[in-house]
């Protein structure tokens, strides 16, 4: 009986808190916010109404609904070897790039490198260079070397030009990995590489996720240095093969062109979700260190 | 298998600090030296520089005979307790504990029930499977503790390894880690900022400030006889009262002038030092400054002061009192019924005053080792026999000017 009207009490006693007023300022940042992102959305929505549209156009508008233009894309021969090519071309840049960023990092983490801050910084700028500055110097470069037209060699070029992101990235994922674990393990008499296999790569690994899914990501998309440095149409990768969609036909053929966007999309987005998980703090070094 | 280790004139300097500060040092061979000082004094860096994680500056540090300057971590063969704990937060408890062996290669089986026997006794029996981050504090720092001790190393490392214990866990482990001690002598080096653990733990004491070993002697001698005005309030609590005095020699006899009162030295110590103009610093513990109406017979000696504020701790009262200007810190038994401003007589024993040079602050006085009914003393004596070696290495101060050391004095 007591406990009840205790309860009763401290009910009661609860303090409401009030709903905060919309502030002016508040109203504008999320009206210019949906402003921009309806920038984004418009043309997904586009992508998304013109795929499975009868007689799409490159107005939108409520699609008369049919699965031909599907159909149609996936009977295609250049568009399943432009999913291969673009599969090829970014998976050896993933791979290249993530190792050689992890190689790269690791040191630059952890080990006395004169000019260590300035390089990083280097790096930090090299980063930030456009890349199609550098395409006519390269192509000659390629044709110097007889490597034009390949996939690999082209994931070479695109390897490099993703590295000084990717190591910068990784760095600060190793740093964040306490150097007193590594001690620890050394005192508990594990060898260098018994330290790095046990101790920091599984530490590591959110990071080396984020730094392939985004070097992926990136090579996915890649345009303008596979157009410079492939041209048999069997290594066209994915943007070049929806660029020339617009070109080679005289009449836009909206319905493929949407369609093949729209498979050409998924796995970024799918990768993207991935990605925010370790983003989103998922793992942690809790309970490592005070 | 009993290794000494041996620091030799080893300094660390980071870039314009000096964390440590000509350490000379021997940690007898199955010895377990605590380690104490001030925050930031460099007990830190002398564990790391001995486990290999930090190269001295200066110096030589050996583990057995055998020099480890350039000795990797992992071939020093030493176990450490992180203050920071740095529990490998992937694995689980079970995967914390049996790093170690396993990267030792030991087999799965020796590994399972090594880790079960630390578990238990560390208390972690049923938390094996769960990851560091899902500990509480004291928890994990029973793991970082449990690493350590699943191994048999020529020489324990630990800092402030119960820092972070609850006071009955403390008292616990404390005697978990002296009967492992008692068991296997493993040389310790053990840094704490406890006293009860100090005092009970330590075979020696070694104190420190500001980069610089003050001095190392076991703990009652430590308490006793302290080297220094530095040594002599930080070990003990509350804090030993220091008030200033005068020597003064008439006929040949020597007396101190201090809160008003004079009396001789007394029959049993002895001057060691010469002061600059008769100026000390006098050192009163609380417990030798008692309430005039429940002192001991032999304390002759009277002040009166006047009580600022009492402290009840349950079993005794802090008291502070103002007696001839100076501040002073008494220990009354509890319910003694005084108050604020009541005026109280001060009695203490001439024979446990402490004198001190006051400007270098190096003591003077060298008193005889205290006999009595010391409950420290008896489980000391209980213990090993105390090597005779080292036993006393009073360490050269700023501003030393060769003094004798108090180990060529006591023998
Ligand atoms: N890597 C470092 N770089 C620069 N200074 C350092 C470094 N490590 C320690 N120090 C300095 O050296 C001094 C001693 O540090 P140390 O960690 O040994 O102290 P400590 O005695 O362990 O203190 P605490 O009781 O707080 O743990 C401090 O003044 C600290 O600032
Ligand atoms: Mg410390």
């Amino acid at each position: 009986m007591s406990a009840v009207a205790a309860r009763r009490l401290a009910d009661k006693e609860l303090i409401v808190v009030p709903y905060r007023r919309v502030s002016v300022s508040a109203l504008a940042t999320n009206v210019v916010l949906i402003l921009l992102g309806c920038f984004f959305l418009l043309p997904l929505l586009w992508m998304v109404f013109a795929s499975v549209d009868a007689n799409p156009d490159w107005a939108i508008k409520i699609p008369t609904p049919t699965l031909a233009n599907f159909a149609d894309v996936i009977g295609r021969a250049d568009a399943l070897s432009s999913f291969r090519s673009s599969l090829i071309l970014a998976g050896t840049t993933t791979v290249l790039t993530t190792l050689l960023a992890l190689l790269a990092a690791y040191p630059l983490s952890r080990m006395h490198i004169p000019f260590r801050r300035s390089f990083m910084l280097v790096i930090l700028f090299a980063s930030g260079l456009p890349v199609s500055m550098l395409v006519v110097p390269v192509y000659q470069i390629y044709v110097y070397l007889g490597w034009l037209d390949s996939l690999y060699t082209t994931a070479l070029f695109l390897a490099a030009s993703s590295l000084p992101f990717a190591i910068w990235l990784m760095k600060n994922f190793i740093d964040a990995v306490p150097l007193e674990l590594e001690h620890a393990a050394a005192i508990d008499g594990a060898s260098t590489f018994r330290i790095l296999r046990q101790v920091v790569l599984p530490l590591t690994v959110p990071g080396i996720a984020v730094t392939a899914i985004y070097t992926f990501i990136n090579a996915w998309g890649a345009f303008i240095i596979p157009f410079v440095l492939t041209y048999s149409p069997e290594n066209q990768p994915g943007p070049v093969e929806i660029y020339n969609f617009m070109g080679s036909h005289g009449l836009f053929k909206f319905g493929d062109l949407a369609v093949f966007s729209l498979l050409f999309s998924l796995p970024v987005i799918v990768l993207y979700l991935f990605m925010s998980r370790y983003f989103s703090g998922a793992f942690n070094f809790g309970g490592a260190v005070k | 298998m009993l290794s000494e280790v041996r620091f030799e004139g080893v300094h660390k300097i980071f870039g314009a600090e000096t964390a440590v500060e000509d350490l000379n040092l021997t940690v007898n061979a199955g010895e377990f030296l605590v380690l104490v000082g001030p925050s930031g004094c460099g007990k830190t860096t002398t564990l790391r520089m001995l486990a290999g994680l930090e190269r001295p500056s200066y110096g030589r540090i050996l583990i057995g005979d055998r020099l480890v300057n350039n000795v990797s971590p992992r071939f020093r063969d030493v176990a450490m307790v992180f203050q920071s704990y740095a529990l490998y937060p992937h694995m689980n408890v079970y995967d914390n504990l049996a790093f170690g062996m396993r990267a030792r290669g030991a087999a799965g089986s020796v590994v399972a029930e090594r880790v079960k026997e630390t578990a238990d006794v560390l208390g972690l029996g049923h938390l094996l499977k769960r990851r560091p981050s899902e500990l509480s504090g004291g928890q994990r720092q029973r793991v970082a503790l449990g690493r350590a001790l699943i191994r048999q190393p020529q020489v324990f490392l630990m800092d402030e390894p119960l820092s972070n214990l609850d006071a009955g866990l403390r008292v616990q482990m404390r005697a978990e880690l002296s009967r492992l001690h008692e068991r296997f002598r493993v040389t310790t080096l053990y840094v704490t900022h406890d006293q009860v653990e100090a005092m009970t733990m330590g075979d020696r004491i070694a104190v420190m400030n500001l980069g610089r070993l003050q001095q190392v002697d076991a703990p009652e001698t430590l308490y006793d006889n302290p080297a220094n005005i530095f040594v002599a309030g930080f070990i003990g609590s509350p804090r030993m009262n220091f008030v200033p005095g005068r020597l003064t020699t008439t006929q040949g006899k020597t007396a101190i002038e201090f809160l008003g009162v004079k009396t001789p030295i007394s029959a049993g110590s002895q001057l060691t030092g010469e002061t600059t103009g008769g100026e000390v610093t006098v050192g009163l513990r609380p417990e030798d400054l008692m309430w005039g109406r429940v002192a001991s017979p032999d304390s002759t000696l009277t002040v009166s002061a006047e009580v600022d504020v009492v402290e009840p701790m349950g079993h005794e009262a802090y008291v502070t009192a103002v007696c001839a200007g100076e501040t002073v810190t008494s220990r009354f038994p509890p319910r003694s019924g005084v108050r604020t401003r009541e005026r109280v007589e001060l009695a203490l024993n001439p024979a446990r005053l402490h004198l001190f040079d006051a400007r270098s602050g190096r003591t003077i006085l060298q008193r005889p080792v205290a006999g009595g009914a010391d409950v420290r003393r008896t489980v000391r004596e209980a213990r090993k026999e105390e090597p005779a070696e080292g036993r006393s290495d009073l360490q050269r101060q700023t501003g030393a000017r060769g003094a004798p050391s108090r180990a060529e004095e006591i023998s």
